[in-house]
């Protein structure tokens, strides 16, 4: 396996110009969408079959009353340990060598357990060709030698690509700069890999709670149930099932003697 | 509440789960009849292998309808992959694979372990009907490990469900638990119906299929209470699903239809009227047992889906 790759989003720089949006359309030759209005500069509403990349703008009253903006140029997490992979009943969402998560358009056959699988709500169904859509992390660039579209596009550096510990590194040191500087709600958000989902392999710096962005705070890997949910259905089957024998024998015999 | 997406599996799906449940709860009381029920409960073996049979047909066609692209539903099963890395636990097998923690994989394969079974077991009973001879060491061996795929089959909705990031799901434990017992229930009741529909003789196995599913409704009551607790202790997030489906517009679905029609009032009628059996309490009994685990299934689906 080759060195794991990341995308680092610090959202501290994020200017909310979009390019990224538009790169990873372009790139990925996605079609354009009906404009939703959400209130804010933002669209879509949350990511979709075409939208892979979403710039969120969400708006925030700050202590003095005024209204302030926290940008954040959200994408699929390609998690360490992804929900929608261990969903998969086909194999076609698969781990690339370089740790990122890819859906096989070939094989995927539009089930969706994945889309309600993701702890992020980032898979998307594809209604036109019945299939599930998702960030690929450009994997025709990667594999090619090419960063993914939305970082070569991002002009403030917001969007970063590279080695994943390298820019873990680099995420921590930005943190305790902004802390010093006054932002001591400033975090990162699925850098460390033993905090949750075995860590995110885009992983975020974030300027307020995760929440506020419409991230869970701690997600779980929804097949870790799997294993407690089936003991407690065999529980479940011993107790109906000796329920049904005992019945069955009781009456049985009774019924032998008559 | 966090931004998550949802598969939107509708109703058929809603109809396969009740029907799968179905099929695996009355072959697994067909089994029991036949191995310890004696002479009494035969036509109780015969009727439930036919209906497990019928009920689990249209299963495979309902859900291969349901898929993005009908034309690949074997790459549930078998596919040939670029990719080792298909998650945790995944088995590759030449084309075939098998993840045991993606219940939809696991599910697919005990859909079709189950239906040889149900074929095999509603073949042999057909044949001694007709006055063949039983193929008695095939029946009793599909019996027993049709009865694992049976309750597997029942089962493994709730488990799929519970191991999604959807709110009222992700952390209710029990709703494999609670399916499997919705499974006995409906298919003895659906067993029961047809025995006083047709008028059968055999009074003192309908008594002992009564009372199977009478504890198999006692047992959905407390999981269902367990279930109730579990989720209202998770947090905020699952709190929020849960009064999805108890208040809200499924609420009255959820009330009436799963916990009133479906669960009190059959228990109380069959609570009351243990000393003797009556055949028209049995069926209405029956039917109000079908349908609120029907609605049991529907209610949780949708409200789960819903936030």
């Amino acid at each position: 396996m080759a060195r794991t790759l990341a995308m680092y989003t610090d959202t501290s720089v994020c200017i909310g110009c979009r390019a990224c949006q538009v790169a990873c359309k372009q790139w990925n030759q996605l079609p354009a969408e009906e404009p939703v209005w959400t209130g804010t500069y933002q669209n879509q509403e949350h990511f979709t079959d075409k939208t892979y990349r979403l710039v969120r703008f969400i708006e925030k009253k700050d202590t003095k009353g005024d209204l302030a903006w926290l940008l954040m140029s959200d994408v699929c997490k390609h998690c360490a340990e992804a929900g929608c992979l261990e969903a998969c009943p086909t194999g076609a969402i698969y781990r690339t060598e370089y740790g990122t998560v890819n859906i096989n358009q070939d094989i995927c056959n539009g089930c969706r357990y994945c889309v309600s699988a993701c702890p992020f709500g980032v898979v998307s169904f594809n209604h036109d060709t019945g299939r599930a859509n998702k960030c690929t992390f450009c994997n025709d660039r990667i594999h090619n030698g090419l960063g993914p579209a939305c970082a070569k596009a991002c002009p403030t550096e917001s969007i970063q690509f590279g080695f994943r510990d390298e820019l873990a590194a680099k995420a921590q040191k930005r943190v305790e700069v902004l802390k010093k500087q006054g932002f001591k709600d400033a975090q990162l958000y699925g850098a460390d890999q033993n905090d949750f989902l075995g860590g995110l392999n885009a992983f975020f710096l974030l300027l307020d709670k995760p929440p506020v962005y419409g991230l869970p705070e701690k997600p779980k890997l929804p097949q870790k149930n799997v294993f407690v949910d089936s003991l407690l259905s065999i529980g479940a089957a011993i107790a109906v099932g000796i329920g049904a024998v005992v019945s069955f024998r009781g009456r049985g015999s009774r019924g032998g003697e008559g | 509440m966090p931004l998550l997406q949802s598969a939107d599996w509708p109703l058929i799906i809603d109809i396969y789960f009740f029907l799968g449940g179905l099929a695996g709860g009355a072959f697994v009381i067909a089994t029991v009849a036949s191995l310890w029920g004696g002479d009494r409960s035969r036509e109780i073996t015969r009727i439930g292998y036919y209906l497990a049979l019928l009920a689990i047909i249209p299963g495979p066609i309902i859900l291969v309808a349901d898929l993005g692209m009908p034309t690949r539903f074997l790459h549930m099963m078998m596919v040939a992959k670029p990719e080792l890395t298909i998650g945790q636990s995944a088995v590759n097998l030449g084309p075939f694979h098998l993840k045991p923690f993606s219940p939809m994989n696991a599910g697919a394969w005990a859909l079709m372990g189950f239906s040889l079974c149900a074929f095999l077991a509603a073949l042999d009973v057909f044949l001694v009907a007709r006055g063949g001879r039983s193929m008695a060491g095939l029946r009793g061996a599909a019996g027993v490990i049709g009865s694992f795929f049976g309750f597997f089959i029942a089962a493994y909705p709730g488990v799929l469900m519970g191991a999604t990031a959807r709110p009222l799901w992700i952390d209710a434990r029990l709703l494999g638990a609670l399916f499997l017992t919705v499974g006995m229930t409906t298919g003895g009741a659906a067993i029961a119906l047809i025995l006083a529909a047709t008028g059968a003789r055999a009074r003192d196995g309908l008594a002992s299929l009564k009372r199977t599913y009478t504890m198999a409704l006692g047992l959905e009551l407390v999981i269902l209470i367990l279930l109730f607790a579990v989720v209202r202790g998770a947090g905020p997030v699952a709190q929020a699903g849960l009064a999805a489906l108890i208040s809200g517009v499924y609420g009255t679905t959820f009330w009436l239809g799963a916990v009133g029609v479906g669960l009190i009032i059959p228990l109380i009628l069959e609570l009351t009227s243990r000393s003797r059996v009556s055949m028209g309490v049995t069926a209405i009994s029956a039917i109000l047992i079908l349908i609120g685990g029907f609605l049991t299934k529907y209610v949780i689906m949708i409200a789960g889906q819903a936030i």
